[in-house]
């Protein structure tokens, strides 16, 4: 039994971690094509070309503007509509929440279709604010979940025992509630960040030749030319997951996300 | 004078009377003991004292003003909640100050008002501890200590003991009084442990589903309880149905209960038919078969079926001979404990001794 | 009633929002779907004639393909991550010590969050042509360039985030179990397998359900795994739509399909939730 599941756990940890491996070893490889693993030398040359890689830097800038936006505005919507329902009855809460968590049971690609019609239809938006809008139907429903669990797990006592002290609702909400769900609220932005920054079915509909999200760059070039500056760029992303992970276990503590963030039903 | 009068109250949830008339006075520096079993209405009370709950019908009144309609933070009542709700993000200096900036006092005066809150509970030295730092029987000080810092014109405390282990609560209980007597707090206590009830309160209130069942000082709640319902929970307690009586002679009657056990007592003018008679365990003797009774005590032979000797006193748990199983505690080292299991013997108890309901 | 108003100001922003960028544009591509199509125009014209021709069209066997095959494909690696997240899930939340826990746990979610685009790309490098298996596939005569061997890459690529988000929310519910139970069933003497049987799989049916419906929602939605994994002999229905609209700019039948394929998903978890519920009864 034992063996069958460390057979089991060995076998998925290789087939996980693997393509990972290999991609980070790629990158470094010497050869000025994409040779068969493994490299024969070691260089820094797709590094350079990824420095000079303009489409790409363009895409990540633009990635990063969009997703600190989406992801400071759902923050404060997602936990202004958190502290309504962590007041509300259980069952009022609950179709609410699933409410505002059905956009992720949508497929990305229909939503920015449908939401490509919307905004031709209005003829508004710049590309970029259209692209932040598009981000919003993605990010909001993680800062609204992480928001919820945060202030659900504040006791109402503590809130009761504020107000009998004399602070009104809002001082009571201020230094009682808010201070004791932020790193929650703090790890659902997190969330909302890492989301937007990896969408691509929304960013393809929304963008435009001069305005596009660094997922909408790296998938053109992965289509025309399968070469190691995409490797070295994965190296770059591994490196931005890792800051965003060292931030959600300072913030929460990985151990809180299982079982809670990632379940979407 | 009365610090704190409820006139009339009632509070109902749907179909539900949770609090049905109830009317209730406490004077300026006394404890009063709300006493019930759980869904009798007593926190219920306690919230829209507090101003958490509004009632459906009539007044609050503290200090001679109607406060139905003002917010908590309006009202200036100290909370001690059964969990405690320390804030776990302050430390116990901020949760002791937390309440003084809002009730206008300057915050020049806070440190040296903190700390004199502090030493009144005998936590002087934590106040640099976050909650979670201290024991329970601390955080329960803390949380007292806040409560206090603002001056309320009432303290309410929420089963303020019931998160303790049993050592313990015996001590903060005496601490818990001396320190509520020494700056004359205004104080309702809400709980369900009689103990708690009759220790700590001057007065107590015994409630059930929704109404004041009875009101007394602690002496008269037990030794003459209103009804059934608040002698059984209060106290322990042996019961013998009853039915016809005769004999009567100076106010006692003879009793007829199950399989010819007659038993004297009280007189009660309004008896017809069925009666309940109590006696406290305390109040009942333990004879061996051959030991002679008191004169005009009640006796009936019964068979040990359990002795359990608790410290200061033994309790023996007899079966009556064709009649109920009863409790009869006695003091350790009297002679009337050295019984064995499945012993003949005899129990009596004074007529006096019977409350009839 | 004071407190109700409040709570509508607070839900007031996301409320909004949730209307202006989801339900409306549904509700606006869903009458959409029913506009008659010109080819050469990009979109419909405002008020062209209603037409059932957009679903129609998908009633022929080649659209019914796409419906099937991306179906298949996301129950192949629904079904796969919950088979291996399982027992891997159990043993974390039961046996191991908190550093490995720790360990596991941080690179799963580092795994989730790590750019789709990359673990796409770092598939292709390890499984396609020129990764370390080419050597070796080739010598036992497997065609990589044969539908089935992109089928499974597609699959590889499904698995990469299926089998990570398996294990968290498994962990979560198995951490939430009572180890008493089982070991009260062992005690009783029935054998460890037989327990597991028994008694944790049943307690664990929302938890794999769950699981299930995840991955399910989540392989269907795929979009850039099957775009360049499939390199452009297997699409799945998300490319479909993406395609009506980039290549023949045919918006009424990129509107049907995304109606069929939002209506399939919402039945689809229906019938599982449903299904589910009636074996926690039994």
């Amino acid at each position: 039994m034992t063996l069958v599941v460390g057979l089991i756990f060995l076998l998925t940890a290789v087939f996980l971690i693997l393509p990972v491996v290999t991609t980070v070893l790629m990158a470094f490889d010497s050869r000025d094509y994409l040779g068969p693993f493994p490299p024969q030398g070691l260089s820094l040359q797709w590094f350079d070309k990824l420095w000079d890689e303009q489409y790409l830097w363009a895409g990540f800038y633009t990635s990063l503007i969009v997703a600190s936006a989406a992801t400071l505005i759902s923050s404060i919507v997602g936990t202004l509509a958190a502290v309504a329902m962590s007041r509300m009855t259980g069952a009022a809460r609950d179709v609410l929440s699933s409410l505002f968590l059905s956009p992720l049971i949508v497929p990305g690609v229909i939503i920015g279709f449908a939401l490509l019609m919307l905004f031709s239809a209005l003829g508004i938006g710049s590309p970029l604010t259209r692209l932040i809008a598009g981000h919003l139907v993605i990010t909001i429903p993680y800062s609204i979940r992480m928001a919820l669990i945060g202030l659900l797990g504040v006791k109402s006592s503590l809130r009761e025992a504020a107000l009998s002290l004399g602070a009104n609702e809002i001082q009571a909400f201020l230094t009682i509630n808010f201070p004791l769900a932020k790193s929650s609220i703090a790890a659902g932005a997190v969330f909302a960040f890492a989301f937007s920054l990896d969408d691509l079915a929304i960013s393809l509909f929304l963008s435009d030749f001069n305005t596009f999200t660094l997922p909408v760059a790296l998938v053109g070039l992965l289509r025309s030319s399968f070469d190691l500056t995409i490797a070295a760029a994965a190296v770059g992303l591994m490196g931005v997951t890792l800051i965003l992970l060292l931030v959600l276990d300072r913030t929460v503590g990985l151990d809180r996300v299982v079982g809670l963030s990632v379940d979407k039903a | 004078m009365n610090v704190l009068e409820l006139k009339r109250v009632s509070k109902s949830y749907g179909s539900f009377l949770a609090v049905d008339d109830v009317s209730l006075t406490i004077e300026k520096g006394a404890i009063l003991s709300l006493l019930g079993p759980s869904g009798c209405g007593k926190t219920t009370t306690l919230r829209m004292i507090a101003g958490f709950t509004a009632p459906n019908s009539g007044s609050v009144i503290i200090n001679g003003s109607d406060v139905g309609h003002l917010k908590p933070y309006d009202r200036n009542v100290g909370l001690v909640f059964q969990d405690y709700a320390l804030f776990p993000h302050m430390t116990v200096f901020q949760n002791v100050a937390y309440g003084m900036k809002y009730r206008g006092i300057a915050a020049s005066e806070i440190p040296a008002r903190v700390a004199r809150m502090l030493g009144l509970v005998r936590l002087g030295s934590m106040e640099g501890r976050y909650p979670r730092e201290l024991s329970g029987g601390q955080q329960q000080r803390v949380a007292l200590a806040r409560a206090l810092a603002t001056d309320p014109q009432v303290v309410l405390l929420d089963e303020p003991l019931s998160a303790l282990d049993a050592k313990l609560r015996l001590e903060l209980r005496l601490e818990l009084k001396e320190i509520l007597r020494s700056v004359e707090a205004t104080t309702i206590v809400v709980t369900h442990d009689q103990e708690e009830a009759l220790s700590l309160g001057d007065e107590v209130v015994v409630m059930r589903d929704g109404r004041i069942a009875q009101r007394g000082s602690p002496t008269a709640i037990y030794n003459d309880p209103a009804d059934r319902f608040v002698a059984e929970f209060v106290g322990r307690s042996n019961w013998f149905n009853a039915g016809n009586w005769r004999d009567a002679a100076n106010g006692f009657v003879n009793y007829e209960s199950v399989a010819g056990i007659s038993i004297c007592g009280q007189a009660k003018p309004n008896t017809s038919g069925k009666v309940d008679l109590c006696i406290r365990p305390e109040n009942i003797d333990v004879l061996a078969a051959g030991e002679p009774a008191t004169m005009d005590e009640n006796t009936m032979p019964g068979t040990v079926v359990d002795v359990a000797p608790l410290g200061a006193d033994v309790h023996i748990v007899i079966d009556i001979d064709h009649g109920p199983r009863v409790l009869a505690i006695q003091k350790s080292g009297s002679q009337r404990t050295s019984f064995g299991v499945g012993q003949s013997v005899r129990i009596g108890f004074s007529p006096a001794d019977v409350l009839v309901f | 009633m004071k407190a109700d108003k409040n709570q509508g100001i607070l839900l007031l922003p996301a409320g909004a929002l949730f209307i202006f960028l989801l339900a409306l544009p549904l509700v606006l591509a869903g009458v959409e779907s029913f506009r008659e199509f010109t080819p050469g125009r990009i979109g419909s014209v405002g008020g062209a004639p209603l037409t059932l021709a957009s679903y129609a069209e998908l009633l022929h066997p080649v659209y019914i393909q796409y419906f099937a095959l991306t179906y298949a494909l996301s129950f192949i690696s629904s079904i796969v991550a919950i088979l291996v997240a399982f027992p891997i899930a159990y043993y974390i939340s039961r046996r191991s010590t908190p550093t490995v826990r720790k360990g596991v746990i941080f690179i799963t979610v580092g795994l989730l969050f790590l750019s789709h685009l990359v673990r796409i790309y770092a598939i292709e490098l390890t499984f396609g042509s020129t990764g370390m298996f080419a050597p070796l596939l080739t010598a036992l005569g497997i065609s990589m360039n044969s539908r089935e061997y992109i089928y499974f890459m597609i699959v590889a690529g499904l698995l990469q985030y299926s089998i990570p988000m398996s294990m968290l929310i498994l962990i979560g519910t198995i951490q939430n179990l009572n180890p008493r139970l089982l070991e009260a069933s062992q005690s009783l003497g029935t054998s460890a397998f037989r327990s597991h049987v028994n008694i944790t799989i049943p307690l664990c049916v929302r938890g794999i359900v769950s699981v299930f419906l995840v991955s399910m929602t989540m392989g269907i939605s795929a979009f850039a795994i099957p775009w360049i994994l499939g390199r452009g002999r297997v699409l799945f229905v998300s490319n479909l739509i993406y395609s009506r609209f980039n290549e023949v700019a045919n918006f009424p039948s990129g509107a049907a399909i995304s109606v069929i394929m939002i209506i399939l998903c919402v039945v689809m978890i229906y019938i599982v939730s449903r299904v589910a519920t009636l074996a926690d009864r039994s």
